[in-house]
């Protein structure tokens, strides 16, 4: 070993003891090409531990049996059963059509109110500034925290919306946004855009500022009005940062069931039930882990081939 | 092709001034330079005839049309940046039709002035590019098709070339002469540097403190510079500056300085109200030579600097140091007394007070 670590200048061991010092052994390890290795291990295992472990173990979950309510029928593997199931299950594709609902008409508003929010807030106007701060107060509060105060402004009786509403005249009696399928969408995709909208300004906003002005004199002289200016120039430059920012927030959307969990629960009947939620549900309140796993590894799946394609969409575009 | 003129023109940003008072003309085909230290005003008051910045008062007049309220697209012109400000998405061809595919220029027309434009600037093979793909000198070819493709009626240069090497710029320099020769458009072309403006401009206008020092064509700002500004500001090495006073002494006119007399024949000023008192020389450092006549300094020789063509002396005159440039095969002694003859007929004289050529400008 240690003649084949052997490196040329390294001077041979003068005592036995120093033949098999520790430091030594290091010091000829460290210059063969195993050493890359070697300094790579610590994060490999971490890696490992803490994304790795979790993902296969949450996959494996979805080819058992795993109701936490019936110990009887044991935890073996049982294969596709819970992907059969799903097929076959009504729920799961109401789900899964809402969940494309709620992703791509709150990604859109989002994206609108978030890009209008940033140009208005790059003009250099008294006051921007602090606008700008204010304007991301939505995005600070927690999810649980801005589902809660909204179903109390949204609330049939005591809302102040409905107080408004009926008030300015739109309404003629007190409306229950949430109790109607027709509306209960709607609502809480407002109230998700209202909370992570200033998430696209923020964004757009630092790339507006890598913008250089000059482009838009330019523009100017060549006879550029605003509308082309934001379609020719502005758009095309945020293209990268737009589709990051997307990305973002649909993996964000797709995953996180709380504000639908608080506003509705899914109801009223399925008509705001999403996979994130259905998952959750299947897990927590009819304990079945097994069939949770398997909602959760189809979310899991559709979230890479959409970050994939769309990677892939924006980058063509961009050539 | 037009003419320009600048009436009055002023900017200020609260109680800042940065431009006053801006008077300029310029002929229908003319160049002319906007030349000044930084801060001087000039990228202002070209912003301000194009129409990218209001001015705080007065009319800019393009073609005997005055545009002060009229959008940068329906003045007719052009502007080449300093960054050169090419659309980053988009192809050079693309970028060069941008101004006529906004005007609604029919495609087969567009394609075929690009194509034209392209093939000016030699820069047919670039045009599938994208600007990230080019080099400096090419993005610089780009933004001036940009600007030709349109034939407007007047070119708007800001600092052009200060983002090239030093090849590349004498280069270009030389291109956008030949351009202008040949399409005989208006241009008004700002700089910093000296020599673009002696070699491109038609008239050169030296501003400092959003004041223009001196509109003259370029040979007049050298010879006769209106304030020891321009006079320092143009030629390099700079004018020397030798105080003294100026006296008659028979017939001519002696400047009587620390280390001796200069006599000053051949003086194409009046002068004569600065008789007896203070006055400072203008002495360009080629009308210098180490040859005796009548006119002449002495000093010791302080600093010998050989650039190839030339060889720089500073000669140190009773305390003020003078540069010369004398030819290659001049290379006194370090230390050693030295004799330079003045060819005073180039020389000006300046009020030491105000800083202006006396008798005004010629």
């Amino acid at each position: 070993m240690s003649r084949s670590l052997n490196m040329p200048g390294s001077r041979p061991p003068r005592t036995i003891w120093e033949a098999i010092s520790p430091f030594r052994l290091i010091g000829e390890l460290s210059e063969t090409r195993y050493w890359m290795y070697l300094l790579l291990l610590p994060s490999a295992l971490l890696i490992t531990a803490v994304v790795l472990y979790p993902t296969v173990y949450g996959m494996q979950m979805s080819f058992r049996e795993m109701r936490l309510n019936r110990p009887d029928l044991g935890n073996d593997w049982v294969l596709f059963k819970h992907y059969v199931r799903m097929i076959n299950d009504p729920i799961f594709w109401v789900s899964l059509r809402n969940t494309a609902v709620w992703v791509t008409s709150s990604i859109v508003l989002e994206f609108l109110i978030g890009l209008i929010a940033a140009l208005a807030l790059n003009r250099d106007l008294p006051g921007t500034k602090l606008l700008a701060v204010l304007i991301l107060l939505p995005y600070f509060l927690p999810n649980v925290v801005a589902g809660h105060m909204w179903a109390l402004m949204l609330d049939p009786r005591m809302g102040v919306i409905n107080d408004l509403l009926l008030k300015v005249g739109l309404l003629t009696e007190y409306k229950a946004w949430f109790a109607d399928p027709t509306t209960a969408m709607a609502a809480a995709i407002i109230v998700e855009a209202w909370h992570s909208f200033p998430f696209f300004t923020l964004l757009i906003m630092a790339g507006l500022k890598g913008i250089p002005t000059d482009l838009y004199k330019a523009a100017n002289i060549d006879g550029a009005g605003a509308f082309a200016q934001l379609r020719l120039i502005t758009l095309p430059m945020l293209k990268t940062i737009i589709a990051a920012a997307v990305i973002l927030r649909v993996i964000g959307l797709v995953n996180s069931p709380d504000l639908l969990l608080i506003l509705t629960s899914g109801g009223p009947g399925r008509s705001t039930q999403v996979l994130s939620l259905y998952a959750f549900q299947m897990a927590y309140k009819d304990f079945n882990f097994g069939y949770a796993g398997a909602l959760s590894v189809v979310m899991f799946v559709f979230l890479m081939l959409f970050a994939w394609a769309y990677v892939r969409l924006s980058k063509v575009n961009q050539e | 092709m037009a003419t320009l003129s600048i009436k009055g023109v002023r900017k200020s940003y609260g109680s800042l001034e940065v431009l006053s008072n801006i008077d300029l003309e310029l002929e229908d085909g003319g160049f002319l330079v906007l030349l000044g230290p930084s801060g001087c005003g000039k990228s202002t008051l070209l912003s301000i005839i194009a129409g990218l910045e209001p001015s705080s008062g007065g009319d800019v007049v393009i073609g005997g049309r005055t545009v002060n309220d009229v959008h940068p697209k329906d003045r007719n012109i052009a502007m080449v940046f300093q960054s050169y400000a090419l659309y980053p998405t988009m192809s050079v061809q693309r970028n060069i039709g941008f101004g006529l595919e906004m005007r609604k220029v029919e495609t087969a027309a567009r394609e075929s002035a690009v194509a034209g434009a392209a093939e000016l600037l030699q820069i047919s093979h670039l045009l599938e590019r994208k600007p990230g793909q080019l080099s400096g000198g090419q993005r610089q070819r780009v933004a001036m098709g940009r600007a030709i493709v349109r034939q407007p009626d007047l070119f708007l240069f800001d600092e052009p070339l200060s983002n090239l090497d030093a090849k590349l710029r004498v280069e270009m320099r030389t291109e956008i002469k030949r351009l202008h020769d040949r399409l005989g458009t208006s241009v008004v072309y700002v700089t910093h540097d000296q020599v673009e403006a002696m070699t491109l401009g038609t008239k050169v206008a030296v501003m400092k403190g959003g004041v223009i020092q001196q509109l003259a064509d370029p040979q007049t700002i050298y010879e006769r510079p209106a304030n020891m500004f321009v006079a320092g500001f143009i030629g390099s090495p700079t004018m020397n500056f030798l105080e003294g006073t100026l006296v008659q002494d028979g017939g001519g006119l002696v400047l009587k300085h620390a280390a001796g007399a200069l006599v000053l024949t051949g003086i194409e000023q009046d002068v004569r109200s600065h008789i007896g008192r203070p006055v400072v020389a203008g002495i360009r450092p080629e009308t210098m030579s180490a040859a005796g006549g009548a006119s002449t300094l002495q000093g010791s020789v302080d600093v010998v600097e050989p650039t190839g063509p030339d060889t720089m002396v500073i000669v140190n005159v009773g305390g003020q140091m003078i540069t010369a440039r004398l030819g290659s095969r001049d290379r006194p002694k370090l230390g050693a007394e030295m004799t330079l003859a003045v060819d005073t007929a180039a020389v000006n004289l300046f009020d030491p007070e105000s800083g202006n050529r006396i008798g005004g400008d010629v």
